[in-house]
């Protein structure tokens, strides 16, 4: 094999291992800063579906605005967060991104969703 | 959206937006289904007269990837924009019913969507890769996940919406 082809073989191998540990990093991020930002009230917004109107940050309701949702705005500070660190570990050597594992991916999210269940314990009234 | 409602009303617009809703995730429910089944118990070799449940995890799983990715967000947006007429219109009178359990497995569901999207990049990923050995589990686990994510928002979203009924 010439040695550009080999050389240029290991540089699409390097790339894909560093874009599956982004992945990885992104989908574990996304399931832990979205219960953050649920548990800590830290939607990027607040929108308040009876006006139509949007609220930086988290915001009560409001008689003239009706009831807040958060949901978009917790998937929107989830998602600049997990893209955030999903960056920041493909700027790593490949030495570290290789050690990256997997399996982590799934933990996070199995692991958060008990977590969940306890934070929606307002509403498991017998 | 008000020049719509000049031609059918507005209950029947958002009855026709659930719908298309419901039918995607039934399409993903299938997919992730017929994938899981195929990736959890392998078929090599079919014969005419093998069983049902042979033929039916007897698919090529690759194949049905990038459909699963395209009618997750799809599934996920028509959900997102359903949402905010489901807190006006279905939570408050749940809410008023007291039927805090239903709202309760309702809001997981919704949350739990959410980590399923944020898995499809890596989900996508190991599929791509199908003839890496070493992702054989990572194929396994997160597209168990994703079904029982799509199993469980399916169940559930139906049992919401018959809280309140068809078109109400």
């Amino acid at each position: 094999m010439p040695r550009n082809a080999s050389h240029q073989i290991l540089s699409l191998k390097e790339e894909s291992s560093r874009y599956r540990s982004m992945a990885v990093i992104f989908s574990a991020m996304t399931s832990l800063f979205y219960l953050i930002s649920d548990v800590w009230k830290l939607p990027l917004f607040t929108f308040y579906p009876a006006s139509n109107r949007f609220e930086w940050g988290w915001s009560a309701a409001t008689p003239d605005d009706g009831p807040g949702m958060y949901w978009y705005g917790w998937i929107a500070t989830a998602s600049i967060g997990a893209g955030f660190c999903a960056i920041l570990i493909g700027l790593l050597p490949d030495r570290i991104i290789k050690k990256i594992p997997l399996s982590i991916t799934w933990w996070t999210s199995l692991l958060l969703v008990p977590v969940l269940i306890y934070s929606l314990k307002f509403y498991w009234r017998w | 959206m008000d020049w719509l409602y000049d031609y059918i009303s507005e209950n029947a617009f958002w009855t026709i937006v659930l719908l298309i809703h419901g039918l995607i995730s039934v399409a993903l429910l299938g997919a992730l289904t017929h994938q899981a089944m195929a990736v959890l118990m392998p078929v090599k070799k079919i014969r005419v007269d093998d069983s049902f449940v042979t033929h039916f995890r007897a698919v090529t799983a690759q194949k049905y990837t990038k459909a699963i990715c395209y009618l997750w967000i799809s599934s996920f947006i028509f959900g997102a924009w359903i949402y905010a007429q489901y807190r006006i219109y279905v939570r408050i009178p749940i809410e008023q019913q007291e039927l805090y359990k239903t709202l309760g497995v309702f809001e997981m569901k919704e949350h739990l969507v959410v980590f399923g999207l944020g898995m499809l990049p890596i989900y996508s990923y190991v599929w791509k890769h199908m003839k890496n050995v070493d992702y054989d589990l990572a194929r396994k686990c997160t597209t168990l996940f994703l079904t029982g994510v799509c199993w469980y928002a399916f169940l559930i979203g139906h049992i919401v919406n018959n809280v309140r009924g068809y078109g109400s």
